[in-house]
């Protein structure tokens, strides 16, 4: 029963992420041209490169990645940010602020239904065109359980770092610059843009002591590893959990103390 | 008695920043700390019982919208105690969210995209109300709505009006104690407001909701309101019955005469012959308006009868309008 208000939300989320068919048609086709451009890219910087392996990473081994990277990001983008922004502008956040739940929850359930719509549109298909056309690329193993729950924990890390800069609109009233930073910085210090191996050293320590490369690196990385170490596991789901935990309690954090900052001294 | 809704001496204060004019003041502006204080609300008190209309008015930006956002705990008072069923608002946002409904004529609660069934069972959902309740209220809204061809009509769909019904009837959906109406009848038309007005009136009458509502459409007022509340520049003007209200500024009639000849001669005649009312003249009719306190519309018409061959004449009742007009341009003196 407690879940139910939940789970409706969510319900609800999917209804309306179904209800905009050519939305998801050109989502589709907008990856699909974002893929090529990433293939001649990448096969222009071997051809230069004049070796078969670059930083470790062979040509295919590169596009794979990038190709389920962008997938990825495609499944997990929640548009908060945006949906924040325009509430706080409006001022139609006061509506979901009237609901007797707290605006996280009522935020994140109703966006894990276009979530969920987005896994079985862009997600899935991608990654069983990149099972066949690569044939075996992608070891189907017990890799794909760990796979599962590291995802999980990305939406979760993604959905608070989201919260958090939609926060920052409260104060700026304006969203877009914000956004366009946000998407720059995670995309890429997570590795979604470029591999996280193609760094240079110093960049590389930095991206792996923030939490942006625990969105779209460390699912990855356990997905096409075959036979990870447990020690690797652990670490990689040990440190997603930290940063799930630490960007959740900060966003919540600055989340309140906004609230109160708008209770008390008005919007 | 108890009280749904108590109020004591509230008073909501912003912060703003002093803005200055130009390039050159916009610049200054990024570092000014030069705030001034804007009091949005000063010291208002009131007590709203169980099952009352409560009619809210006054001036754009007179503080309506401020007050109601403290009373559903959105914003917190910066002084007086403010206590909403048994709860102090702000402290408790969430748990105060469960027994209150809104309708903010100009958005919408509902998911726009989807019929709106699919936002009533989302709502229920919400709220937590159990099946049986919830199909009760739905065939309570059936006996006073149809809402049959709305049910499976996605919002985006409908016309203003429709929507705006939708969102009354989403708002009382978890048989909320009170709720809060902000002009829920702008832009509709005249047959839409009165059957918005039928609906808030029965659904009050049937569930003892308490609804506050602010309007600028005094019909609104005159159709659901027995007590209004005025406030203005954030100061409360006025809180008693509606027909209190007219008393309140004498008895006043409006007779309307026609006759031959000039009407604007006759009227300047008729005001110098009765200086204590005023009179006025359009192209049809000369309007005198008569403070019944000093003398009955009948004695005035008789009056005028002996010296002018009157063609017809009407009686005009002060209305509603017309007192909240004064109200609002010349204060409570």
């Amino acid at each position: 029963m407690k879940w139910k208000k939940y789970l409706s939300l969510t319900r609800a989320g999917i209804l309306e992420a179904l209800q905009y068919r050519l939305g998801l048609f050109v989502m589709v086709i907008g990856n699909l041209i974002y893929l090529i451009i990433v293939y001649f890219l990448w096969r222009a910087i071997y051809a230069s490169a004049g070796t078969d392996v670059v930083n470790g990473m062979t040509f295919s081994d590169t596009l794979i990645y990038l190709v389920l990277a962008t997938a990825l990001f495609a499944f997990m983008e929640m548009y908060i940010v945006w949906e924040m922004g325009r509430s706080i502008q409006t001022g139609a956040i006061t509506l979901t602020l009237l609901k007797p739940m707290s605006y996280r929850s009522y935020s994140f359930w109703n966006c894990a239904g276009g979530v969920i719509v987005q896994f079985f549109c862009t997600f899935l298909p991608t990654f069983l065109v990149v099972l066949l056309v690569t044939k075996g690329a992608i070891p189907l193993g017990i890799n794909l359980l760990y796979f599962a729950v590291s995802v999980i924990l990305s939406v979760s890390i993604n959905f608070s770092i989201d919260l958090f800069v939609g926060t920052i609109c409260m104060y700026t009233e304006s969203i877009w610059g914000i956004n366009i930073m946000k998407q720059v910085v995670v995309l890429l210090l997570s590795g979604a843009t470029i591999p996280l191996a193609f760094f240079p050293e110093p960049l590389k320590t930095i991206a792996y002591c923030l939490p942006f490369q625990s969105i779209y690196n460390a699912p990855l990385s356990l997905l096409l590893t075959a036979n990870p170490q447990p020690s690797v596991i652990a670490e990689t789901l040990g440190m997603q959990l930290v940063w799930s935990i630490v960007t959740m309690g900060f966003s919540r954090l600055f989340w309140q103390v906004s609230l109160r900052r708008i209770t008390v001294n008005g919007g | 008695m108890s009280y749904i809704i108590e109020i004591k001496h509230i008073t909501k204060e912003f912060k703003v920043l002093n803005r200055h004019e130009g390039l050159k003041g916009s610049l200054k502006d990024l570092f000014s700390r030069d705030y001034r204080i804007v009091r949005a609300v000063d010291d208002i008190s009131m007590n709203i019982a169980q099952g009352e209309i409560v009619g809210y008015l006054g001036p754009n930006g007179a503080g309506k919208s401020t007050t109601i956002k403290m009373m559903t705990g959105i914003l917190q008072p910066s002084s007086g105690e403010i206590v909403v069923n048994g709860q102090i608002p702000y402290k408790n946002r969430t748990r105060n969210a469960k027994e209150i409904g809104v309708v903010f004529g100009q958005r919408s609660q509902l998911w726009w995209s989807l019929p709106l069934v699919e936002s009533f069972k989302l709502l229920r959902d919400i709220y937590e109300v159990p099946e049986a309740e919830y199909r009760a209220m739905l065939d309570l809204y059936r006996s006073l709505v149809d809402i049959e061809s709305l049910l499976h009509k996605p919002v985006r769909q409908m016309s203003l009006g429709q929507r705006t019904l939708s969102d009354i009837l989403a708002a009382f959906l978890h048989n909320p104690k009170i709720v809060f109406l902000d002009e829920p009848t702008i832009g509709l038309d005249v047959s839409m407001k009165a059957k918005i007005r039928t609906l808030i009136h029965a659904l009050n009458r049937e569930k003892q909701t308490t609804v506050i509502l602010t309007t600028h459409d005094m019909g609104d007022v005159d159709a659901l309101c027995r007590r209004i509340v005025i406030i203005d520049k954030g100061k409360m003007l006025y809180d008693n019955d509606i027909e209190h209200l007219k008393r309140f500024f004498g008895s006043y009639r409006t007779l309307k005469i026609r006759m031959d000849g000039d009407l604007q001669q006759s009227a300047e005649a008729i005001a110098q012959q009765m200086p204590e009312f005023r009179v006025s003249a359009d192209t049809d009719w000369i309007s005198v308006l008569v403070d019944e306190e000093q003398a009955s519309v009948m004695a005035v018409l008789a009056r005028l009868q002996e010296r002018y061959r009157i063609r017809d004449m009407q009686l005009e009742e002060i209305s509603t309008e017309a007192v909240i007009k004064k109200i609002y341009e010349e204060g409570t003196q």
